[in-house]
């Protein structure tokens, strides 16, 4: 057997034994996809809260044919009686809507009718049902002007004379990416969160446990042995990422997108191409995590300087999201970064240039070799046994 | 056979080893001697091959450990003074691995592991994790994955520090089965009794020189004392002034 089988195999056996650093390293894995179910779940919740609203009326008898109209745009109506301006002065309304008397004359009069929206214009919370309601009654305003001109011969596009149109140039997927930035986020974390426990028992804790010296006088080179540690932790490290990916792809699919008008539908090849996007970030990050791990002076130093590391993922993941920018080719050769863009691309079914595949993967697995080359250097001085 | 010539080794500004040469020959029991801080670990951890000299020169077997460092690892057994284990391993996957390192034959490691557990009284604790081994059991693991390749040099590094009468006595009587298979035996300690019990040469080492070398009855002529562990004290304090 080869030195570094032989290292790689008791690092495995030892770590999936240690039950506590396993629910550590997987834990994340299991909890990221349950948080994301419930996430969008809220966040679809709230959305359906927003346009189901609930109008306290008062004359609702005066105007039938509008009730029936503000009902069928599934608005529900409650009948309201007292002092509507007191209610929402006391907060106990967000707005009160009033429908005269006379709506029915007016109306056949062909005479404008006042619907008065009784609302507090400082609070803010209220805004958009009282947004909302105004919006309603000018639908409803065009939509009866228009049944009048045409009464009368006149297309109602004489009443139009310039409208503005948005066109998204967004794909329902993509649009469902952006809204899933935390996917990818979650991903790179587990590259960090669960090779962390083998790469710092089997480095910094190998020294406390005074295990070191003894594994340091058999006949083998040192970065044989810092290799087989290094491969063992980006194998839980891989692990992590792909269960990551898994149950999150699992939980996004449970979830009723649609509801929000949003689209997540990941086919077997996607699945793939984001595993070959973001495992060779396991290479990298592991082979950071043993460098401090040799260089930390206590098991407790190694911990804390770890934990910093965990921070970068989230680091440029808040970049992204608060300064857009171009995707350049040149950027997926940035660590973590590019298995970003990657990924939130390959979410949101956009084409990824095979060069940003290579970048990517090159970029890490060359930074993680060159790591582990000076973590080799390290764990080769004298002063490695003295602490 | 190891041999060690005038070598010295500095950390910064304390010269821990300032000259040390003694030979270990096979067959013999060679006991280092000297009070802590003496310069004794560190004359082993270059013999080991985890410090290297300042100056001189140490061989194993004819085998220059500096220039040839792998293949000098390889003709020796060490016990060294951090009985550190793996919790979660147990004591019979503690051996394979170490055998394992020395590139030793499947079939091979798994009938010496066998004879080793046999030896050191240790079957009914083979399988088990050593979390929870009492003392004199971990020493046992040690002493046993130090033994698997079945080295022709041992260095063992203040072997029975702490251990019962039990243990101690199963190290004894493997030290003087070592010495019956011609192997050298290279052992240091701070305990007089021990030294003078189980070593054929005895090399005093006190402010990382030697102040004397020779049989018991040797090292008791030299310092003009009946008792060895007067004799110890001193020459020990003649280098002192």
């Amino acid at each position: 057997m080869h030195p570094v089988t032989i290292v790689f195999g008791k690092e495995i056996r030892d770590a999936t034994r240690d039950k506590r650093a396993l629910l550590v390293a997987f834990g994340f894995p299991v909890l990221a996809p349950v948080l994301v179910y419930f996430m969008m779940t809220a966040i679809i919740e709230l959305k359906m809260d927003a346009e189901k609203i609930t109008i306290p009326i008062v004359g609702a008898q005066n105007a039938p044919a509008f009730i029936q109209w503000l009902e069928e745009q599934d608005v529900r109506l409650e009948e309201f009686s007292g002092d509507a301006e007191q209610a929402v002065r006391d907060k106990e309304q967000d707005l009160v809507v009033i429908i005269p008397g006379n709506y029915q004359r007016r109306l056949n009069e062909l005479r404008t009718i006042s619907i008065e929206i009784v609302s507090d214009g400082s609070r803010t919370a209220s805004q958009p049902t009282v947004g909302r309601v105004h919006n309603l009654i000018r639908d409803y305003n065009r939509e009866i002007a228009s049944l009048r001109l045409i009464a009368r011969g006149v297309s109602p596009e004489v009443m139009r004379v310039v409208i503005s149109q948005t066109v998204d140039v967004a794909t329902k997927q993509q649009r469902t990416a952006t809204a899933l930035n935390f996917i990818p986020l979650y991903i790179i974390m587990a590259a960090f969160v669960s090779g962390m426990g083998l790469a710092v028992d089997s480095t910094a804790g190998e020294r406390e446990r005074k295990t070191l010296e003894s594994l340091i006088i058999n006949p083998v080179e040192r970065y044989q042995i810092i290799t087989g540690k290094w491969l063992a932790a980006t194998i839980f490290a891989s692990l992590g990422m792909t269960l990551t990916l898994l149950l999150c792809i699992a939980a996004m699919s449970q979830v009723s997108l649609d509801e929000i008008g949003l689209k997540f539908h990941v086919t077997t090849p996607q699945i793939f191409l984001m595993l070959i996007a973001t495992l060779p970030l396991a290479f990298l990050v592991t082979s950071m995590q043993l460098l401090l791990g040799i260089f930390a002076k206590s098991f407790k130093d190694a911990q804390s300087y770890i934990g910093l590391l965990t921070l970068l993922p989230v680091l440029s993941l808040v970049y992204t999201m608060f300064s857009p920018i171009r995707t350049e080719e040149w950027m997926f050769a940035i660590p973590m970064l590019g298995q970003h863009l990657l990924l939130v691309d390959v979410l949101g079914a956009k084409d990824v240039p095979l060069i940003g595949y290579f970048y990517s993967a090159i970029s890490c697995l060359v930074l993680g070799m060159a790591l582990v080359l000076v973590t080799a250097r390290l764990f080769q001085r004298e002063s490695i046994l003295s602490n | 056979m190891i041999e060690v010539q005038s070598i010295s080794k500095a950390f910064g500004d304390v010269k821990a080893v300032k000259d040390v040469s003694f030979i270990a020959n096979n067959g013999k029991v060679t006991g280092l001697l000297g009070p802590n801080g003496a310069g004794k670990s560190t004359t082993l951890r270059i013999l080991y091959g985890l410090l290297v000299q300042d100056a001189g020169s140490a061989q194993v077997d004819g085998i220059d450990i500096r220039s040839n460092r792998l293949h000098a690892q390889q003709k020796i057994g060490v016990l060294p003074d951090s009985h550190g284990l793996y919790i979660r391993l147990t004591a019979r996957e503690h051996i394979h691995y170490f055998g394992r390192l020395h590139n030793m034959d499947e079939n091979k490691l798994e009938s010496r592991t066998n004879e080793l557990l046999k030896i050191l009284n240790m079957e009914t604790i083979a399988e088990r994790r050593v979390e929870g081994f009492s003392h004199g059991e971990r020493m046992k693991v040690c002493l046993a994955r130090s033994l698997i390749h079945d080295p022709p040099n041992i260095l063992l590094d203040e072997p029975t520090n702490g251990l019962d009468v039990m243990t101690t006595r199963t190290v004894r009587e493997m030290i003087a089965e070592l010495k019956d298979r011609n192997i050298a035996v290279l052992f240091s300690s701070h305990l007089m009794h021990e030294v003078s019990r189980l070593c054929d040469h005895i090399v005093i080492i006190s402010e990382g020189l030697v102040v004397a070398s020779g049989t018991t009855d040797e090292i008791r002529a030299a310092a003009e004392e009946d008792n060895l562990e007067e004799a110890f004290v001193t020459l020990v304090e003649r280098v002192a002034t």
